[in-house]
C-alpha cells in the first residue's frame, strides 16, 4: 500500500549569525547550508497494516509524512501510496488518504465542527449512508455531539483534536497518516481514539501510519514498527520483533529466607557476571542481565538453585527501553534498561 | 491523470467563506469609512482642478465625469480588496497551506471560490453605500444602458484580474517569508496604474503608454472608460475588452504555471 524507495529530502537553510551584527551581515551576504532531513529511506507497508513510525525528535518523521501526503516533493527517490506518487498526483492521492497533523488544524477556524464536517462531506463527495454511519460512530465514541455549534477557534485542544481525528476518518480513507494525533487527549478519549482506529482497520481494512511520542498509543494501536534514526530506517518489522531486540532482559522475584538484600545482590552479581540486581520499589529483587550472555532459562535456573523463590516473573522488555537503546545506535551501556 | 474538475466541490469553500465573513461585521464598517475618506480626498481635489475650466477640462473630463471616474474607481478598489493576497501569504507563512494540500482540491480554485463572497459582500455592504453617499453629495454622470452593460462585463474581467494579481502577490510568500512589503508595493502599483489616484488619461506620454499596456489598467480605467462612454464605437470598446481578456487569460495561465512550480518546491518546516 505504501512504498518508499530511496526517499530523500534536503532543505536549504539560510545560516544566520548570532547577535545584531550577525543579523545585519545577513542583509548583504547569505550563506546556505543543506540539511538532509530524510536520507534515502526505503520501506514497504502492506495494505491493512498498522505501523508506528518511530524516531527521536528531528528524525525526519514529519518530513516523510509530508512527502507521503503529497505536500512536499522528495529531493530524490520516490514513494507510492496505493500505486500513486502523491506529489505528482496530489489530488488523486488526497482522495484516498486521511490526515491529522497534531500541530495544525484542518478544520475551519471560524466555523463549528458540524459545519466543517458538512464541507468535508461535499469536498470528498461522501455518500449519505457512510456519512451518517461515521457520524453516529463519532457521537458514540468521541462525544462529538457535545461540541455543539462553537466555532473551532474557541474549542479546547482536547475538543479540537477529537474533531480532527473524526475529520480524518470521515470519508473512509484507505490510508490514514496520523502525526501526533493524541496530544491534548485524556486517558478516556485516547482509549476511544484507539477503539475508533482499530475498528476502521478491522472493518474497512484502513492502513494506518502513526507517529506519536506516546508509546502507549503505539502499543495499543500498532502491530508493526518502522524505526528511523538519523534519517535512516533502523528497524522495519513487527513491534514484537522490535521488542525482542532488547539487549537487556529482566527477571523479578520475591524470596523468602533470611538472606539480606545486599548479600542477595552480591551473590547474583558474582554468580551471573554482567548482570545487575537491585531492590524494586515493591520490595522485590530485580535482575537485569545482558540478553546475549544468558537466556531467561539460565537466569531462572540460577535463581531457583540459590534462593527460595516465592514468586517470580520475567517482564516483557518495554518499548521505551528498546527505543532508547536503538537511538543510541544499539550500543548497550552498563546501567540502562533498568527500572523505567 | 488529473482528477476531473467539479464545480460543486468548490461551493462549500464559497459558503464557508461567507459564514466566516459574517462573523466579523465591523470590518465592513471600517473598510467603508476608509474608502469614503479616500474617495473624498481625491474627488474634492480633482473637482477643484476642474472647477475653473469651462466645458471639458484636461483629458476631456467634465467635473461630473471626473467625479464619477474617481468615485467608481474607489468602489472598484473596494470590490477588488478580496483578501486573497493576505490569506495566501498568511497560509504560506504559517505553513497551514499543508492542510489545504492534503485535500482533493486545487488550492488556487479554493481561493477563488472563497473570495467570491468577499467580493459580493464588499460590493453590497461597502461599494453600493459609497456610491449612494457620493451621488447625494456631488453630481455624477449617469451611463447609457449599453455602457452600463459593457461596464458590468468589464468589471467581471477586472475581478478575475484582481484575483490573479492578489494570488501572485500572496505567492510571493514562497520566496520571501515576510510579504508585508510586497503587499504594500502591490497596493501602490495597482492604485497608481489602475487610475484610482490619477485618471490614466491625464498621465504624461511614456507613463500613459506604459499604463495602457500593464494589466492594472483593466482593474479600474478599463471599466470606467466603458462606463463613461469614452471610447470610439465598437472598435474602441473591443480594444478595452480585448486588453482585459488578454490579461485575464495571461494572468490565469501565469498563476497556474507559477503555482505548479511553487507547490513542487514547497517546504513546510516544523510540525
Amino acid at each position: 500500500m505504501i512504498v518508499a524507495e530511496g526517499l530523500t529530502k534536503d532543505f536549504r537553510i539560510a545560516e544566520r549569525r548570532p547577535g545584531l551584527l550577525g543579523s545585519l551581515s545577513t542583509l548583504l551576504t547569505r550563506e546556505y547550508r543543506t540539511v538532509r532531513a530524510v536520507d534515502g529511506i526505503s520501506f514497504r507497508l502492506r495494505a491493512g497494516s498498522k505501523t508506528a513510525y518511530i524516531g527521536a525528535n528531528g528524525a525526519g518523521k514529519s518530513t516523510t509524512i509530508k512527502m507521503l501526503t503529497g505536500i512536499m516533493t522528495p529531493s530524490s527517490g520516490r514513494c507510492l501510496v496505493d500505486g500513486v506518487e502523491p506529489y505528482r498526483q496530489r489530488r488523486e492521492n488526497a482522495r484516498s488518504i486521511g490526515v491529522v497533523f497534531g500541530q495544525r488544524s484542518q478544520l475551519w477556524w471560524d466555523l463549528s465542527v458540524p459545519d466543517s464536517f458538512q464541507i468535508l462531506r461535499r469536498i470528498y463527495g461522501i455518500p449519505d449512508t457512510v456519512y451518517e454511519r461515521n457520524l453516529a460512530l463519532y457521537r458514540e465514541l468521541l462525544d462529538i455531539g457535545a461540541l455543539g455549534t462553537t466555532p473551532v477557534r474557541q474549542l479546547s485542544l482536547g475538543q479540537r483534536m477529537r474533531a480532527e481525528i473524526a475529520a480524518s476518518l470521515l470519508h473512509d480513507p484507505k490510508v490514514v497518516f496520523w502525526d501526533e494525533p493524541t496530544i491534548g487527549l485524556d486517558m478516556v478519549l485516547k482509549e476511544a481514539v484507539r477503539t475508533l482506529v482499530n475498528r476502521a482497520n478491522a472493518e474497512l481494512g484502513t492502513t494506518v501510519l502513526l507517529t506519536s511520542h506516546d508509546l502507549s498509543d503505539i502499543s495499543a494501536i500498532c502491530d508493526d514498527a518502522l524505526v528511523v534514526d538519523g534519517g535512516r530506517v533502523v528497524h522495519e518489522g513487527t513491534l514484537h520483533d522490535l521488542l525482542r531486540r532488547a539487549d537487556r532482559r529482566s527477571v523479578v522475584f520475591d524470596h523468602r529466607g533470611g538472606r539480606g538484600v545486599e548479600d542477595t545482590v552480591l551473590r547474583i552479581e558474582t554468580g551471573l557476571p554482567g548482570a545487575a540486581a537491585g531492590l524494586t520499589s515493591e520490595g522485590r529483587i530485580r535482575v537485569d542481565y545482558p540478553a546475549d550472555a544468558f537466556t531467561s532459562r539460565h537466569v531462572l535456573g540460577f535463581l531457583l538453585e540459590h534462593f527460595e523463590l516465592a514468586d517470580c516473573y520475567a517482564p516483557e522488555p518495554d518499548l521505551e527501553t528498546v527505543l532508547r537503546q536503538t537511538y543510541r545506535g544499539g550500543v548497550p551501556s552498563a546501567r540502562d534498561g533498568g527500572a523505567v | 491523470m488529473r482528477a476531473p474538475l467539479r464545480v460543486g466541490t468548490y461551493v462549500p469553500f464559497a459558503t464557508s467563506g461567507l459564514q466566516s465573513l459574517l462573523q466579523y461585521r465591523s470590518t465592513f464598517l471600517i473598510t467603508g469609512v476608509t474608502a469614503a475618506a479616500g474617495a473624498a480626498v481625491t474627488v474634492f481635489l480633482w473637482r477643484a482642478v476642474y472647477a475653473g475650466s469651462p466645458g471639458p477640462g484636461p483629458g476631456g473630463f467634465t467635473p461630473a465625469s471626473i467625479t464619477t471616474y474617481l468615485v467608481v474607481a474607489q468602489v472598484l478598489a473596494v470590490v477588488h480588496a478580496n483578501r486573497v493576497d493576505d490569506e495566501v501569504a498568511a497560509e504560506v507563512y504559517r505553513g497551514d497551506i499543508a492542510v489545504m494540500l492534503v485535500r482533493p482540491v486545487s488550492y488556487p480554485l479554493v481561493r477563488f471560490a472563497a473570495c467570491l463572497p468577499v467580493i459580493a459582500a464588499n460590493a453590497l455592504l461597502v461599494g453600493v453605500p459609497l456610491l449612494v453617499l457620493f451621488s447625494v453629495l456631488v453630481p455624477l454622470t449617469a451611463p447609457t444602458p449599453v455602457d452600463a452593460a459593457l461596464f458590468a462585463l468589464s468589471t467581471a474581467f477586472s475581478a478575475v484580474i484582481a484575483f490573479c494579481v492578489n494570488l501572485l502577490t500572496g505567492m510571493a510568500g514562497f520566496v520571501t517569508t515576510n510579504t508585508w512589503g510586497v503587499r504594500m508595493v502591490k497596493q501602490g502599483i495597482v492604485a497608481f496604474f489602475a487610475g484610482q489616484m490619477v485618471p490614466l488619461a491625464l498621465l504624461p506620454g511614456p507613463l500613459h503608454t506604459l499604463a495602457m499596456v500593464l494589466p492594472f489598467r483593466a482593474m479600474a480605467d478599463g471599466p470606467l472608460t466603458l462606463l463613461l462612454g469614452r471610447y470610439e464605437g465598437v472598435g474602441g470598446a473591443s480594444t478595452v475588452l480585448g486588453h482585459q481578456l488578454g490579461w485575464t487569460v495571461g494572468l490565469v495561465l501565469l498563476c497556474a504555471v507559477l503555482w505548479r512550480g511553487a507547490a513542487g518546491r514547497l517546504e513546510v518546516l516544523g510540525g
